[in-house]
Protein backbone atom coordinates (compact mmCIF):
# COMPACT_ATOMS: atom_id res chain seq x y z
CA UNK A 1 0.00 0.00 0.00
CA UNK A 2 1.64 3.55 -0.91
CA UNK A 3 1.99 5.37 1.90
CA UNK A 4 -0.31 8.43 1.15
CA UNK A 5 -3.11 6.60 0.34
CA UNK A 6 -2.61 4.33 4.09
CA UNK A 7 -4.37 7.78 6.02
CA UNK A 8 -7.89 7.96 4.32
CA UNK A 9 -7.91 3.53 4.06
CA UNK A 10 -7.26 3.83 7.45
CA UNK A 11 -9.70 6.53 8.26
CA UNK A 12 -12.29 4.40 5.73
CA UNK A 13 -11.30 0.83 7.58
CA UNK A 14 -12.01 2.55 11.32
CA UNK A 15 -15.32 4.64 10.27
CA UNK A 16 -16.58 1.06 8.34
CA UNK A 17 -15.79 -1.10 11.48
CA UNK A 18 -17.37 1.57 13.73
CA UNK A 19 -21.03 1.70 11.67
CA UNK A 20 -21.30 -2.03 11.08
CA UNK A 21 -22.58 -2.74 14.18
CA UNK A 22 -26.03 -3.95 12.55
CA UNK A 23 -28.93 -5.91 13.85
CA UNK A 24 -32.49 -7.43 12.87
CA UNK A 25 -35.28 -4.49 12.94
CA UNK A 26 -38.23 -4.60 11.22
CA UNK A 27 -40.21 -2.27 9.41
CA UNK A 28 -42.19 0.12 11.80
CA UNK A 29 -44.00 1.77 8.93
CA UNK A 30 -45.27 -1.55 7.15
CA UNK A 31 -46.00 -4.50 9.49
CA UNK A 32 -44.07 -8.30 8.65
CA UNK A 33 -41.67 -5.70 6.24
CA UNK A 34 -38.23 -5.84 7.27
CA UNK A 35 -36.03 -3.64 4.93
CA UNK A 36 -32.79 -1.74 5.12
CA UNK A 37 -33.89 1.39 6.69
CA UNK A 38 -30.99 3.16 5.59
CA UNK A 39 -32.38 2.92 1.47
CA UNK A 40 -36.22 3.42 3.14
CA UNK A 41 -35.27 6.42 4.64
CA UNK A 42 -38.75 5.74 6.61
CA UNK A 43 -37.99 6.49 10.03
CA UNK A 44 -35.46 9.27 11.13
CA UNK A 45 -34.95 7.98 14.56
CA UNK A 46 -32.84 5.06 13.70
CA UNK A 47 -30.71 6.84 11.33
CA UNK A 48 -27.27 7.89 11.91
CA UNK A 49 -25.42 10.75 11.05
CA UNK A 50 -23.95 10.44 7.32
CA UNK A 51 -20.37 10.14 7.38
CA UNK A 52 -17.62 11.37 4.58
CA UNK A 53 -13.89 10.58 4.31
CA UNK A 54 -12.13 12.71 1.73
CA UNK A 55 -8.67 12.85 0.70
CA UNK A 56 -9.33 15.70 -1.89
CA UNK A 57 -12.14 16.65 -3.91
CA UNK A 58 -12.15 14.14 -6.15
CA UNK A 59 -12.27 10.93 -4.03
CA UNK A 60 -13.82 10.58 -1.01
CA UNK A 61 -15.92 7.76 1.00
CA UNK A 62 -19.50 8.66 2.28
CA UNK A 63 -20.51 5.83 4.50
CA UNK A 64 -24.57 6.08 5.74
CA UNK A 65 -25.60 4.19 8.68
CA UNK A 66 -28.84 2.80 9.81
CA UNK A 67 -30.26 0.23 12.68
CA UNK A 68 -29.95 -2.33 10.54
CA UNK A 69 -28.30 -1.65 7.50
CA UNK A 70 -25.21 0.94 5.78
CA UNK A 71 -24.62 2.17 2.42
CA UNK A 72 -21.12 2.84 1.81
CA UNK A 73 -20.39 5.09 -1.49
CA UNK A 74 -17.27 5.78 -3.35
CA UNK A 75 -16.00 8.21 -5.84
CA UNK A 76 -13.02 7.25 -7.46
CA UNK A 77 -10.02 9.20 -8.98
CA UNK A 78 -10.69 10.60 -12.35
CA UNK A 79 -8.18 12.47 -13.76
CA UNK A 80 -8.85 12.74 -16.74
CA UNK A 81 -11.34 11.87 -19.94
CA UNK A 82 -10.09 8.29 -20.27
CA UNK A 83 -9.55 7.64 -17.05
CA UNK A 84 -13.47 8.90 -16.63
CA UNK A 85 -14.67 6.78 -19.12
CA UNK A 86 -12.79 3.44 -17.95
CA UNK A 87 -14.03 4.02 -14.52
CA UNK A 88 -17.84 4.11 -15.95
CA UNK A 89 -17.47 1.02 -17.87
CA UNK A 90 -15.48 -0.88 -14.87
CA UNK A 91 -17.71 -0.15 -12.66
CA UNK A 92 -20.61 -0.66 -14.89
CA UNK A 93 -19.25 -4.14 -15.78
CA UNK A 94 -19.15 -4.58 -12.05
CA UNK A 95 -22.88 -3.72 -11.05
CA UNK A 96 -24.04 -5.81 -13.66
CA UNK A 97 -22.64 -8.62 -11.75
CA UNK A 98 -23.25 -7.50 -8.43
CA UNK A 99 -24.97 -10.84 -7.23
CA UNK A 100 -22.03 -12.21 -7.35
CA UNK A 101 -20.38 -9.17 -4.93
CA UNK A 102 -23.52 -9.63 -2.71
CA UNK A 103 -22.74 -6.50 -0.69
CA UNK A 104 -22.58 -4.38 -4.22
CA UNK A 105 -25.42 -2.09 -5.13
CA UNK A 106 -27.05 -2.05 -8.98
CA UNK A 107 -26.97 1.49 -9.14
CA UNK A 108 -24.34 4.03 -7.27
CA UNK A 109 -25.88 6.84 -5.11
CA UNK A 110 -25.90 9.78 -6.82
CA UNK A 111 -22.31 12.22 -7.05
CA UNK A 112 -20.43 8.64 -6.14
CA UNK A 113 -19.38 6.04 -8.65
CA UNK A 114 -20.28 2.85 -7.51
CA UNK A 115 -22.15 1.92 -4.19
CA UNK A 116 -22.14 -0.73 -0.96
CA UNK A 117 -25.26 -1.59 0.48
CA UNK A 118 -24.36 -3.98 3.51
CA UNK A 119 -27.24 -5.41 5.87
CA UNK A 120 -27.49 -7.02 9.37
CA UNK A 121 -27.97 -10.56 6.70
CA UNK A 122 -24.74 -10.27 5.45
CA UNK A 123 -22.84 -9.39 8.75
CA UNK A 124 -24.79 -12.13 10.28
CA UNK A 125 -23.19 -14.86 7.57
CA UNK A 126 -19.84 -13.36 6.62
CA UNK A 127 -17.35 -12.09 8.57
CA UNK A 128 -17.40 -8.65 9.69
CA UNK A 129 -13.61 -8.01 9.62
CA UNK A 130 -13.63 -9.89 6.03
CA UNK A 131 -16.20 -7.80 4.74
CA UNK A 132 -14.24 -4.63 5.89
CA UNK A 133 -11.21 -6.14 4.29
CA UNK A 134 -12.97 -6.95 0.77
CA UNK A 135 -14.07 -3.38 0.98
CA UNK A 136 -10.55 -1.98 1.76
CA UNK A 137 -9.25 -4.25 -0.90
CA UNK A 138 -11.49 -3.09 -3.92
CA UNK A 139 -10.53 0.45 -2.80
CA UNK A 140 -6.84 -0.11 -3.40
CA UNK A 141 -6.91 -2.41 -6.21
CA UNK A 142 -9.39 -0.28 -8.11
CA UNK A 143 -7.47 2.91 -8.43
CA UNK A 144 -4.66 0.57 -9.80
CA UNK A 145 -6.56 -1.35 -12.44
CA UNK A 146 -7.43 1.89 -13.72
CA UNK A 147 -4.66 3.05 -14.18
CA UNK A 148 -3.15 -0.29 -15.88
CA UNK A 149 -5.80 -0.35 -18.34
CA UNK A 150 -5.22 3.47 -18.90
CA UNK A 151 -1.77 2.71 -19.77
CA UNK A 152 -2.38 -0.37 -21.96
CA UNK A 153 -5.13 1.69 -23.54
CA UNK A 154 -2.45 4.45 -24.32
CA UNK A 155 0.13 1.92 -25.57
CA UNK A 156 -2.26 0.40 -28.06
CA UNK A 157 -3.38 3.52 -29.40
CA UNK A 158 -0.05 4.33 -29.85
CA UNK A 159 0.62 1.02 -32.33
CA UNK A 160 -2.49 1.47 -34.06
CA UNK A 161 -1.43 4.98 -34.95
CA UNK A 162 1.86 4.11 -36.19
CA UNK A 163 0.54 0.69 -38.32
CA UNK A 164 -2.14 3.57 -39.67
CA UNK A 165 0.01 6.28 -40.58
CA UNK A 166 3.09 4.16 -42.81
CA UNK A 167 0.82 3.59 -45.32
CA UNK A 168 0.76 7.11 -45.91
CA UNK A 169 5.20 7.04 -45.30
CA UNK A 170 5.91 4.57 -48.36
CA UNK B 1 -57.76 9.47 -13.29
CA UNK B 2 -55.16 11.46 -11.35
CA UNK B 3 -53.02 9.28 -8.68
CA UNK B 4 -50.91 12.10 -7.21
CA UNK B 5 -52.69 11.34 -4.43
CA UNK B 6 -50.71 8.35 -3.38
CA UNK B 7 -47.62 9.84 -3.30
CA UNK B 8 -48.57 12.10 -0.60
CA UNK B 9 -47.05 11.05 2.80
CA UNK B 10 -50.11 11.02 5.11
CA UNK B 11 -47.99 10.02 8.23
CA UNK B 12 -46.32 13.81 8.19
CA UNK B 13 -49.72 14.48 9.10
CA UNK B 14 -50.26 11.83 12.12
CA UNK B 15 -50.11 13.87 15.58
CA UNK B 16 -47.67 12.08 17.14
CA UNK B 17 -45.15 11.92 14.27
CA UNK B 18 -41.97 12.40 15.37
CA UNK B 19 -39.82 15.85 14.87
CA UNK B 20 -36.37 16.79 14.27
CA UNK B 21 -36.59 18.66 17.11
CA UNK B 22 -37.31 16.07 19.14
CA UNK B 23 -34.78 13.31 18.75
CA UNK B 24 -32.46 15.78 20.62
CA UNK B 25 -32.39 18.32 23.68
CA UNK B 26 -31.67 21.90 21.80
CA UNK B 27 -29.36 24.41 22.45
CA UNK B 28 -30.39 26.35 25.83
CA UNK B 29 -28.66 29.97 24.73
CA UNK B 30 -30.24 31.97 21.85
CA UNK B 31 -28.68 32.23 18.54
CA UNK B 32 -27.23 35.79 18.81
CA UNK B 33 -25.81 34.14 22.15
CA UNK B 34 -24.00 31.46 20.57
CA UNK B 35 -22.40 33.64 18.21
CA UNK B 36 -21.26 35.91 20.56
CA UNK B 37 -19.46 33.23 22.54
CA UNK B 38 -18.09 31.82 20.03
CA UNK B 39 -16.29 34.88 19.19
CA UNK B 40 -15.09 35.50 22.61
CA UNK B 41 -13.80 31.92 22.33
CA UNK B 42 -12.36 32.60 19.19
CA UNK B 43 -10.13 35.58 20.88
CA UNK B 44 -9.31 33.54 23.67
CA UNK B 45 -7.93 30.39 21.62
CA UNK B 46 -6.14 32.59 19.43
CA UNK B 47 -4.00 33.74 23.03
CA UNK B 48 -3.62 30.05 24.40
CA UNK B 49 -2.27 29.36 20.83
CA UNK B 50 0.07 31.81 21.08
CA UNK B 51 1.32 30.34 24.37
CA UNK B 52 1.66 26.99 22.79
CA UNK B 53 -0.68 25.93 24.66
CA UNK B 54 -2.60 23.45 22.35
CA UNK B 55 -4.30 21.39 24.68
CA UNK B 56 -5.68 23.93 25.93
CA UNK B 57 -7.03 25.66 23.19
CA UNK B 58 -8.26 22.22 21.69
CA UNK B 59 -10.59 22.09 25.09
CA UNK B 60 -11.62 25.57 24.87
CA UNK B 61 -12.69 25.55 21.37
CA UNK B 62 -14.65 22.24 21.66
CA UNK B 63 -16.46 23.26 25.35
CA UNK B 64 -20.45 24.04 24.38
CA UNK B 65 -19.79 23.79 21.00
CA UNK B 66 -22.82 25.28 18.96
CA UNK B 67 -25.48 22.88 17.38
CA UNK B 68 -28.47 22.80 16.14
CA UNK B 69 -30.46 24.92 13.80
CA UNK B 70 -30.11 28.57 13.18
CA UNK B 71 -26.45 28.66 14.48
CA UNK B 72 -24.46 28.71 11.51
CA UNK B 73 -22.63 31.30 11.57
CA UNK B 74 -21.08 30.52 14.79
CA UNK B 75 -20.96 26.74 13.59
CA UNK B 76 -18.44 28.12 10.77
CA UNK B 77 -16.38 30.55 12.67
CA UNK B 78 -15.99 27.76 15.58
CA UNK B 79 -14.95 25.03 13.03
CA UNK B 80 -12.73 27.82 11.62
CA UNK B 81 -10.93 28.27 14.96
CA UNK B 82 -10.72 24.46 15.13
CA UNK B 83 -8.76 24.34 11.79
CA UNK B 84 -6.65 26.86 12.74
CA UNK B 85 -5.24 25.18 15.69
CA UNK B 86 -5.00 21.28 13.33
CA UNK B 87 -3.03 23.31 11.38
CA UNK B 88 -0.92 24.96 13.77
CA UNK B 89 -0.19 21.51 15.64
CA UNK B 90 2.97 19.62 14.32
CA UNK B 91 2.07 16.10 13.44
CA UNK B 92 4.54 14.46 15.83
CA UNK B 93 2.79 16.19 19.06
CA UNK B 94 -0.62 14.81 17.78
CA UNK B 95 -0.49 11.55 19.80
CA UNK B 96 -0.02 13.66 23.52
CA UNK B 97 -2.11 16.77 22.76
CA UNK B 98 -5.31 13.75 21.92
CA UNK B 99 -4.22 12.00 24.74
CA UNK B 100 -4.81 14.92 27.08
CA UNK B 101 -7.95 16.00 26.08
CA UNK B 102 -11.02 14.50 28.05
CA UNK B 103 -13.49 12.11 26.72
CA UNK B 104 -16.57 14.59 25.75
CA UNK B 105 -13.60 17.02 23.53
CA UNK B 106 -12.58 13.61 21.94
CA UNK B 107 -15.92 13.09 20.83
CA UNK B 108 -17.01 16.71 19.55
CA UNK B 109 -13.30 16.50 18.02
CA UNK B 110 -14.22 13.98 15.93
CA UNK B 111 -17.48 15.20 14.69
CA UNK B 112 -15.60 18.44 13.70
CA UNK B 113 -13.14 16.32 11.66
CA UNK B 114 -15.68 14.81 9.84
CA UNK B 115 -17.52 17.71 9.15
CA UNK B 116 -14.42 19.46 7.63
CA UNK B 117 -13.73 16.14 5.66
CA UNK B 118 -17.48 16.72 3.96
CA UNK B 119 -17.41 20.01 3.67
CA UNK B 120 -17.36 20.59 -0.25
CA UNK B 121 -15.67 23.53 -0.82
CA UNK B 122 -12.79 22.87 1.58
CA UNK B 123 -11.02 26.31 2.05
CA UNK B 124 -8.11 26.34 3.70
CA UNK B 125 -9.06 22.60 5.63
CA UNK B 126 -6.68 19.81 4.29
CA UNK B 127 -7.63 16.54 3.84
CA UNK B 128 -4.32 15.10 4.95
CA UNK B 129 -4.11 16.93 7.62
CA UNK B 130 -7.67 15.76 9.01
CA UNK B 131 -6.96 12.83 8.09
CA UNK B 132 -3.37 12.26 10.23
CA UNK B 133 -5.55 14.13 12.90
CA UNK B 134 -8.76 11.09 12.56
CA UNK B 135 -5.86 8.20 12.64
CA UNK B 136 -4.16 9.25 15.94
CA UNK B 137 -7.54 10.23 17.41
CA UNK B 138 -9.19 6.58 16.83
CA UNK B 139 -5.60 5.22 17.72
CA UNK B 140 -6.24 6.42 21.66
CA UNK B 141 -10.27 7.14 21.89
CA UNK B 142 -11.26 3.75 19.56
CA UNK B 143 -13.93 3.03 17.38
CA UNK B 144 -16.50 3.70 20.34
CA UNK B 145 -15.50 7.89 19.63
CA UNK B 146 -16.47 7.26 16.06
CA UNK B 147 -19.62 5.69 17.14
CA UNK B 148 -20.53 8.42 19.47
CA UNK B 149 -19.71 10.68 17.05
CA UNK B 150 -21.75 9.13 14.37
CA UNK B 151 -24.83 8.39 16.79
CA UNK B 152 -24.64 11.82 18.53
CA UNK B 153 -27.70 14.08 17.14
CA UNK B 154 -26.14 17.72 17.96
CA UNK B 155 -24.58 18.27 14.63
CA UNK B 156 -21.81 20.61 15.08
Amino acid sequence: MSNVLRPYLAAVRSTLTAALTLQDFSSQIVERHNKPEVEVGGSKEVLLQPMTISRNENERVLIEASVNSIRLSIKIKQADEIERILCHKFTRFMMQRAESFIVLRRKPVKGYDISFLITNNHTDTMLKHKIVDFIIQFMEEVDKEISEMKLSLNARARVVAESYLQAFNS
Amino acid sequence: MDVNFRKIDIDQYDEDVLLDSELYEADPRDPAQVLDDTKQKATAVRSSLSKGDIVGALTLVLADAPYGPNVEEAKNLNLQTLVTILNSTKATEIPGVVRGLSQDTQDTLMKYLYKGMGLPGWGDVSGSVLLGWHEKLTEVAGTGCIVRAMTDRRLV
